[in-house]
């Protein structure tokens, strides 16, 4: 018999089980068969307004233990520090950024793991990819960490509002360099990528827009907040950044700004950055290109194309309001639609976090359970580049489908796969050219990240499979009951007969206490759980 | 796999201690290059193909900074325009009167005193991009400036010459993202990070179904059949992969550094003679808006060790013949320094290329810094089209024109007697 699941259109505008299972799977990282169950019959703007209405509702999670208010830089160099003392400082400083860095990345999948409001981490996920900065460079884990909170915040708020958060925030000005930019010679940086992926999309300005707003957006740094006292011992001139920051609070500094005439998008005035955030955002592109963005991400087709522009209308009359965009499209007819669905390649941490909520793992988030999306290619804090990740076919290659394909080893036997560290490191520092001098730098660097693998490694992964919590009255008898049993829970898309074959084949084979877990991996291990 | 016992598995015995040695004995410097006819006298074609020959792209990622990478050392422009990035004259490792190498590229210099290192100067093409993403696909896809391609030209490639080849792994990348260098609806390369990940169910019920689950079955959703292909040549490719790897027996010298040791599996796989024509690896981080001097020097010094530890050690194994190495960066820098230490995206850069084949030295003409463009940065002198369409013609004997859907002029990059026609 051919199991294809018979997908519907919605009908009378009320959610099946099917179109249920597959909202879920996309504003969420999957349904339980609990959670589709109480979608079924609800009318779908209905169903949607209750998914956004919990997710905006959500409360903030409790911040790590190591965020300070406000933060120290305890790696500050002044022109009388010793030597001795400000090498210990940096080596001290950048251990413990290393192992906060671990704790926040596993903090965030503990939350995605548990959250009660998927659809809140689903968009501040959205958002990172959007909005990108890369701890690579920024450097400075509560940095990160305040970055994910500003995008959790405004993850379903107003789009204005959270871009000019975003433009000042701490890391954004590091990753971008905005920073350090001035009057004198102003950096390009921040502006070609406001334009070119946070807002207007490639081929909507000119190389002079960008030189003109990076003029307009000079001034701006980082310092203590407002109230807090400032060290008053001198620093040495040249001093780099990292050893003369004081603080992370965005701070605009007149004398650093260039307040002459701008023009930009054939407008002229002495505009700063309000200014350019308000020209940019009221240009008709960026509501398109945000609309591409999110049509992309949540994996629906839009053949017509005509949903695009419904989008960036809705993002419009509202005033860049964030929930609006999102109803519209999962209530769009387009969503449901055949073309839409089971099309959607997982991210790591989807497939990872979906595959936690829906087999009802217990889990202690630990580094080495964050390391599993990272070899899969997404690394949370340490997206490739400024583009964010590309998705799509590009998270399958050999190398991250073999980590795909173990990560029912990883969660269900709580044990590392081997080939996840990567063949080397990056050669962060000149090494001498001198013998000696070589010799002992490389064993530094080579010490250095030893320690941070068995730093990130030392909890190992710590998940809990258990058949009763997905089955309280004990699992089906029948090898074919069960299998469509689990087929029903972890599977949008179709599932092709071999793969049904093979899973009652193996069921059969395998002694009845361990057939839940030998099903469970081999469905992980199946190309149809890699779609959403 | 049985490997031919030919003059390169004796001057693996013999040598096989050289790689650990900064510089390659003369004796074998003498004998590769007295050795002068077809290279595939001892190693067999990669069947499906009539030669031997492999290419090895190297990704610059980032926009490398071209002007302090060949430095222009007696050009006042250069020194105006850079007050604190400048590589000062006397540091330069001198090739002319004219230009010298970053202090950091040492062993690149000895590879150019050995004849076995070109640099190509002003590399670019038409309208240049400044966007990191769209410059990189336009290299990447070899497409018009203007328009948008989704293939890669080595994608192309392999599709259009490489029909009869039956391997898994016609094009290899030692990384986590697939480059859209090897894109193409019909997809014939393997990306990995590291090897040691191929690690499969082989026994038991779990053996039994994860072998039969993973039978490419169409369906008609195009990215379930995607994955399926991808899963199913990962398994037959991953056999190959690590057969090469368990059965080397040599222990040549790399730094432990990423780059270098992705050259190290390149290598491995070269002298196992798997069947791949292309291998791709990236060295990321070139993008220096700030601080720019140690971080730039720095990747340099991999670069320049890594590419000089891969050349001695396909040299020790009889493989280098076979090799050819393209460098490739998305742009170069502004000429102008920025506030911040750094240099913001430019245009036309420089493209390495390594092999016992090429002919060494500078070629190209570099740009002239006081004719420069209208935001400041240099002008291309050479088309980089006609690099792809010299690798494509004249080392793989292939039809350049229409993998490239253009006509470009083949830059003479390789040794005339070595250039096909």
């Amino acid at each position: 018999m051919k199991r294809v699941r018979a997908f519907r259109a919605v009908e009378g505008n009320c959610l099946d089980a099917t179109s249920a299972a597959h909202l879920l799977s996309r504003v969420g990282f999957g349904g339980t068969p609990e959670e589709i169950q109480r979608l079924v019959d609800v009318p779908v703007d209905q169903a949607v307004a209750w998914l956004l209405d919990a997710a905006e509702a959500a409360e903030p999670p409790q911040p790590p233990a190591w965020v300070r208010s406000p933060w120290v830089n305890t790696e500050r160099r002044f022109a009388d520090t010793p030597r001795e003392e400000s090498a210990e400082n940096h080596r001290n400083t950048r251990r413990r950024y290393a192992s906060e860095m671990n704790d926040l990345r596993s903090w965030w999948l503990g939350q995605m793991i548990a959250s009660e409001t998927p659809l809140r981490e689903v968009m501040t996920l959205f958002w990172h990819g959007h909005f990108t900065s890369a701890n690579d460079k920024v450097g400075i884990s509560q940095a990160m960490y305040e970055q994910n909170a500003t995008l959790r915040r405004h993850a379903l708020g107003n789009f204005r509002t959270l871009l000019g958060d975003i433009t000042r925030d701490a890391a954004m000005m590091m990753y971008l360099d905005l920073e350090d930019s001035d009057a004198q010679q102003p950096n390009e940086n921040y502006a070609r990528e406001l334009f070119e992926l946070f807002t207007l999309g490639i081929g909507h300005y000119t190389e002079r827009d960008i030189q003109e707003t990076a003029r307009a957006l000079t001034g701006w740094t980082l310092d203590v907040p407002p109230g807090v006292a400032k060290p008053d011992r001198p620093t040495e001139p040249g001093t780099p950044r990292n050893f003369s920051r004081d603080g992370l609070h965005p701070t605009f500094v007149p004398d650093r700004h260039d307040d002459g005439e701008k023009t930009i998008f054939g407008q002229s005035g002495r505009f700063g950055l309000e200014d350019v955030l308000d020209l940019v955002v009221s240009r008709e592109e960026t509501a398109l290109h945000l609309a591409t963005r999110l049509i992309d991400f949540f994996g629906v087709s839009d053949p017509e194309g005509t949903l695009r522009p419904r989008l960036a209308a809705a993002f419009r009359e509202s005033e860049f309001e964030i929930r609006p965009v999102l109803l519209a499209l999962f209530t769009a007819p387009e969503c449901y639609d055949e073309s839409s669905r089971g099309t959607l390649i997982k991210s790591p941490v989807r497939l990872l976090v979906g595959a936690c909520r829906q087999l009802r793992l217990e889990v202690e988030p630990t580094p080495s359970l964050a390391e599993l999306t990272a070899a899969m290619g997404q690394a949370l804090f340490d997206p490739p580049n400024v583009k964010g990740w590309p998705g799509g076919r590009a998270w399958i290659g050999s190398g991250t489908l073999a980590v795909r394909y173990q990560l029912a080893d990883a969660l269900l036997e709580s044990r590392i796969p081997a080939g996840l560290e990567p063949i080397g490191f990056d050669r962060f520092l000149l090494v001498p050219r001198d013998p000696s001098q070589m010799q002992e730098r490389m064993e530094r660097m080579e010490q250095a990240m030893a320690d941070r693998s068995t730093e990130r490694n030392k909890d190992g992964i710590k998940t809990r499979f258990d058949a009763d919590s997905l089955f309280p009255d004990g699992p089906p008898e029948s090898p074919v009951a069960l299998v469509d049993a689990m087929l029903d829970r972890l599977i949008v898309t179709s599932v092709r007969e071999t793969t049904r074959k093979g899973l009652i084949r193996a069921c059969q084979t395998a002694p009845a206490a361990d057939r839940p877990a030998v099903v469970a991996r081999l469905i992980l291990a199946s190309p149809e759980f890699q779609m959403a | 796999m049985l490997i031919q016992m030919g003059r390169r598995a004796f001057l693996q015995r013999a040598v096989g201690l050289a790689a650990l040695t900064g510089t390659v004995p003369a004796f074998l410097q003498k004998t590769s290059l007295a050795f002068d006819g077809d290279p595939s006298r001892d190693v067999l074609p990669i069947p499906g193909l009539n030669d031997n020959r492999v290419l090895v792209v190297v990704q610059l990622a980032g926009g490398n900074d071209a002007l302090n990478t060949v430095v222009p050392y007696q050009d006042d422009a250069y020194y105006r325009a850079r007050p604190n990035l400048a590589i000062p004259s006397a540091e330069v490792l001198r090739i002319n009167d004219d230009l010298g190498l970053h202090p950091e590229l040492v062993e690149l210099r000895g590879l150019l005193d050995d004849g076995n290192l070109a640099v190509v100067q002003g590399v670019g093409y038409p309208n240049p991009d400044r966007s990191h993403f769209r410059s990189t696909e336009i290299w990447e896809t070899a497409s018009p400036p203007e328009t948008a391609w989704t293939d890669g030209w080595l994608g192309r490639y392999f599709d259009n010459e490489c029909s009869g080849v039956n391997s898994p792994m016609i094009g290899l990348q030692l990384g986590e993202r697939p480059a859209q260098t090897f894109a193409h609806p019909r997809p014939r390369a393997v990306t990995m990070a590291n090897p040691a990940i191929f690690d499969w169910p082989d026994e038991g019920p779990l053996g039994l179904g994860f072998e039969q689950i993973n039978q490419v079955e169409p369906t008609g959703l195009d990215e379930l059949d995607y994955v399926q292909r991808t899963a199913n040549a990962t398994l037959a490719a991953s056999r190959r992969i690590r057969e090469a790897i368990q059965n080397d027996p040599t222990e040549a010298s790399y730094a432990p550094f990423a780059f270098s040791q992705s050259l190290k599996l390149v290598a491995q796989m070269i002298a196992a003679e798997v069947p791949t024509r292309v291998y791709y690896v990236s060295l990321g981080g070139f993008d220096t808006h700030a601080r720019q001097d140690r971080r730039h020097a720095s990747l340099l010094q991999e670069l320049s060790q890594g590419l000089a530890a891969f050349r001695n050690d396909l040299a020790a194994r009889g493989h280098l013949d076979r090799t050819l190495v393209m460098t490739f960066s998305e742009f170069g820098r502004r000429v102008a320094e920025n506030q911040s230490g750094g240099t913001d995206h430019g245009t036309a850069g420089s493209m390495l290329l390594m092999g016992s084949e090429i002919r060494p030295g500078l070629l190209g003409d570099r740009p002239d810094l006081s004719r420069l463009d209208d935001e400041g940065d240099p002008r291309f002198t050479v088309d980089f089209r006609s690099v792809y369409a010299a690798v494509l013609s004249d080392w793989f004997g292939a039809d350049a024109e229409a993998i490239l859907k253009t006509r470009f002029e083949p830059f003479p990059i390789l040794d005339p007697a070595r250039t096909r026609v």
